[in-house]
């Protein structure tokens, strides 16, 4: 489409936002709660399409225009109150039913545009809603405690034992030095239960899913943990979570005796399990 | 499932900004050709937005204001000169130098 008719058809200045694709036979999500949308002054709306619908919203296209948006994405409050809500109404339709969520800032400049990529991208949308029918995705995150790990080592490790009594009992440089070494010695050994239990974990955890993927690790900035992050996975998990949170609840067991801690968080619409691009004809 | 099995692991928090962000911005489907804009040419940006978000207040706390510049890049520059000196004491005690400082490996 040219920008000229683009132009022709928002003359309201209103686009649409889309958060994500459903399949229009199935029960309609509650999504009549004020202020639910990104845009807090339009309610959250159903597009129907044949047997898809797009959960939208309208949004100003003064600020979700193309030109504004490089400059608004700079504005973390913004963005924070944004990305928040585009989550909220995903959440509140994962409730109900199975969605294919999509990436932030999704803007149809017209309702025609949007029914016709739904029409048009007909199949592939139905075969990414099928792949996701009935499951939610699920994160893991495994963080260890070095302290706790250390002292537990200790008693396995007998270089570590020899080397904390040396470091306890030296003084001054000694100390120092060899205090050092034991701090490299525990980093090697930190680095060998990251790639032990990131291994075990995540095929544990697959066996439990139907579809699995491992996560970049996340710096203790983002994290906001003070302790190391050494496994971060993501799941394809059927919505009743049961068996799966079996086998996590096992594997938290066996590895708190390591310093381990893991955590879970979701459940997500399943955002790593839909595909990454769909180009519209 | 054992109740014991239930509290093992943490769970039932408020979602964290940073995992949303990752997820929002980054994953999802992606449709291209017909939107209005192409998320993926700005997607460098969010890189250092999602860091700057997520970070800022505990750097804050911390008197750290890393964020100032090329943040993600050059973290722990502020220790840099102090690492050089370590670095240069452990060669000469004959010991292994002190690891990179920085991401893990992402």
């Amino acid at each position: 489409m040219s920008s000229a008719d683009g132009a022709a058809i928002c003359t309201n200045g209103l686009g649409w936002y889309l958060y994500g694709v459903v399949g229009a036979g199935d029960k309609s999500p509650r999504l009549d709660a004020e202020g639910l949308a990104v845009d807090p002054g339009h309610d959250v709306e159903l597009v129907v399409e044949g047997p898809l619908a797009g959960v939208t919203s309208r949004v100003s296209l003064e600020e979700f225009g193309e030109e504004m948006l490089p400059d608004r994405l700079g504005d973390a409050a913004w963005l924070e109150e944004k990305i928040s809500a585009h989550e909220r109404v995903l959440e509140r339709v994962l409730h109900e039913l199975s969605i294919v969520p999509c990436r932030f800032c999704t803007v149809y400049r017209s309702e025609r545009e949007l029914r016709r990529f739904l029409a048009e991208r007909k199949d592939a949308l139905q075969a990414a809603l099928d792949r996701v029918h009935g499951q939610v995705e699920l994160g893991v995150k495994a963080f260890v405690d070095r302290k706790r790990f250390a002292a537990g080592e200790a008693s396995r490790n007998e270089k570590i034992r020899d080397l904390q009594e040396r470091a306890g009992s030296a003084e001054g440089g000694t100390a120092y030095l060899e205090r050092r070494r034991l701090e490299q010695l525990v980093s090697s050994e930190v680095e060998r239960l990251r790639s032990t239990a990131s291994r075990d974990i995540h095929s544990r955890l697959l066996a439990r899913a139907d579809d699995g993927l491992t996560l970049a690790l996340q710096a203790p900035e983002v994290s906001g943990r003070d302790n190391q992050m050494i496994f971060h996975g993501a799941y394809l998990v059927d919505v009743s979570e049961a068996e799966f949170k079996a086998t996590l609840g096992s594997l938290a067991v066996e590895y708190r005796d390591l310093g381990v801690e893991l955590e879970l968080t979701g459940p997500w619409p399943p955002y790593n399990f839909v595909p990454t691009e769909l180009r519209a004809s | 499932m054992s109740s014991r099995d239930l509290e093992s692991y943490r769970s039932g928090q408020p979602a964290q900004l940073a995992d949303v962000l990752e997820r929002v911005l980054d994953k999802g489907i992606v449709i291209a050709g017909d939107i209005q804009i192409n998320l993926l040419d700005i997607e460098l940006l969010t890189v250092k937005i999602r860091l700057l978000i997520a970070s800022a207040d505990k750097a804050r706390e911390l008197g750290i204001d890393w964020w100032e510049g090329d943040a993600f890049l050059s973290r722990g520059n502020g220790h840099s000169e102090l690492e050089e000196r370590l670095r240069k004491l452990e060669e000469k005690a004959g010991l292994p130098t002190s690891p990179e400082r920085g991401r893990s490996d992402t």
